[in-house]
């Protein structure tokens, strides 16, 4: 698939630090990617920058296959955003807001911005104020004006903050069903692991203003490994009898009196046994996982991957 | 461009823009009657009472005050919009900052050029009816004077809105202040005054055009700079 944006050493510099550094960014056509870093990582600056809102000290933005620069910004017309959070004129209504939106970007279906209304469940809030509305309904508010005109990329910038928990399923629902049934791409940032692995397909991981890892969950799922940990005070023949007793080929000593078993089909029971029959004291015995967290948790750390 | 300008014009509070608009239409319509027949009654020096010709020279600097309505919009179109981060929205959409500037200063300077020929047509109406019932002008105006206050009128709107947008540039794009944006139109607005105070004598004509190139290059500088002067 194509990459539909792109970044090439992008870096943003403010009164001379620099905030974002080198960021080579790939997101192709179709994908949820989820941009995952701590706060303050840079995840907002470099949302800002793909589209448009501050302009890149060097680096460029490849958009819809076009470079984005301050003069040539017509991709924007092809991407919906939420930044930070969903900014609107207070004193004006919901339609006014989107009319005037519409309007800037060239699109005027006074039927679509009802439909898109529906579907976050706004109908009939169409003429209040949107001072009158709740942070929710906002953030809703927020993803109709970015995808009334059906655009093919939406970029929102922690889309579930200040959400209650029925908020954040619907939200998510939400993007699932926008990105099936209209093929819409999504770059969406957090700082919440579990909340990005639910949606994204493909994640980007910010550390002090640089992209260090990008990566497919179903890549990590395959890496991510399923191990028996086991603690004992005779390590070394321990290894050995899984060696050469249960032929195990895919053993770790860990921290001097641990073994790591990654052999796919060993089992507590049938390892126990052995070990008992050879009368080797188990301190420990316990099957793990290595989950998503931990591999980010070591990308975060600068730690190897698991597996 | 238009478009845009229309854009600028929908995204304000409506209401209260033209509730201003509305009282500074109404005070300016009655101040050349009452600077003839309260403020300048006692002096003999003040000739502007001898005759229409000279009482359009009371009439200009009168609608000086409509800088102040162009230190208001810069506040609405540019300073509240960098407040409010609404601004950020504007610079999402595949327009160049410098249309987007381009666009708003344009906004400004039709709004005040358009406000200020209605109020000298509304201030120059009302003088007349109120001069043929209380007689504060001497004699009747004669078609020249209709000519050049006719003349005066576009020009000297002119002159106001781009005067107007002198503060655009460093207290409105720059600094972002709304209290010296309404500080300089105040003084713009009174440089006649300010400079016979200094006792400088300046044709006005000279000043009025040297104030609109100020103007002109504050919009730009403003438009030349705008990528520069921070995102958001």
């Amino acid at each position: 698939m194509n990459n539909i944006l792109q970044t090439y050493d992008l870096t943003k510099r403010i009164n001379g630090k620099t905030i974002i550094s080198g960021v080579n960014l790939h997101v192709k056509q179709g994908d949820i990617y989820g941009l995952l870093g701590s706060n303050g990582a840079g995840k907002t600056t470099i949302m800002k920058m793909l589209t448009g809102l501050i302009i890149p000290t060097s680096g460029e933005i490849m958009l819809f296959g076009k470079k984005l620069t301050e003069d040539t910004k017509e991709g924007l017309k092809r991407m919906g955003s939420i930044i930070e959070y969903p900014i609107f004129f207070e004193h004006l209504t919901a339609m006014e807001n989107l009319q005037i939106h519409c309007e800037y970007l060239g699109f005027y279906d006074k039927q679509a911005i009802l439909q898109t209304l529906e579907m976050v469940q706004l109908q009939g809030n169409e003429n209040k104020k949107v001072k009158e509305f709740s942070l929710g309904m906002k953030q809703r508010l927020g993803i109709v004006r970015a995808a009334i005109t059906k655009p093919e990329l939406i970029v929102l910038d922690e889309p579930t903050n200040g959400l209650d928990p029925i908020g954040i399923k619907d939200m998510r629902d939400l993007i699932r069903s926008l990105n099936k049934e209209y093929g819409i791409t999504f770059l969406l940032s957090s700082h919440i692991l579990g909340e990005i692995e639910q949606v994204a397909g493909r994640i980007g991981v910010v550390q002090s203003g640089k992209l260090v890892d990008e990566v497919a969950i179903s890549d990590i799922r395959q890496q991510r490994s399923d191990y028996i940990e086991l603690a004992t005070s005779h390590v070394q023949k321990t290894a050995y009898l899984l060696e050469h007793e249960l032929h195990m080929t895919n053993i770790k000593i860990v921290q001097g009196e641990k073994i790591r078993i990654y052999d796919a089909g060993a089992s507590i029971g049938e390892i126990s046994k052995v070990l008992i029959s050879h009368e080797i004291e188990i301190q420990g015995i316990q099957k793990h996982s290595s989950t998503l967290e931990d591999y980010f948790y070591n990308q975060f750390q600068g730690g190897d991957k698991v597996g | 461009m238009v478009k845009l300008m229309e854009l600028e014009w929908r995204k304000l509070e409506r209401n209260k823009v033209i509730g201003e608009v509305l009282i500074y239409w109404i005070i300016i319509m009655f101040m050349p009657t009452f600077f003839l027949t309260v403020v300048f009654a006692d002096d003999p020096m003040i000739a502007f009472g001898r005759s229409y010709s000279d009482a359009i020279h009371l009439m200009l600097p009168i609608q000086m005050g409509f800088l102040l309505f162009g230190a208001s919009l810069i506040n609405h179109v540019f300073i509240e919009e960098y407040k409010n981060k609404t601004i950020a929205l504007s610079f999402g959409y595949p327009i160049s900052r410098k249309k987007l500037v381009q666009a708003k200063a344009m906004f400004i300077a039709v709004a005040v050029f358009f406000c200020t020929l209605v109020s000298f047509v509304l201030s120059g109406i009302t003088t007349y009816v109120l001069d043929q019932m209380m007689g504060v002008i001497n004699g009747e105006p004669t078609l020249a004077d209709f000519m050049t206050y006719a003349i005066r009128a576009v020009t000297h709107s002119m002159v106001i809105a781009l005067a107007s947008l002198i503060p655009l540039f460093w207290f409105g794009l720059w600094k972002r202040l709304v209290i010296p944006t309404v500080i300089c139109a105040i003084v713009l607005m009174q440089l006649p005054t300010i400079l016979s105070m200094l006792r400088v004598t300046l044709n006005l004509d000279i000043v009025y055009a040297i104030i609109s190139l100020l103007g002109m290059a504050s919009v730009y500088l403003s438009v030349k700079l705008v990528n520069r002067l921070g995102d958001q």
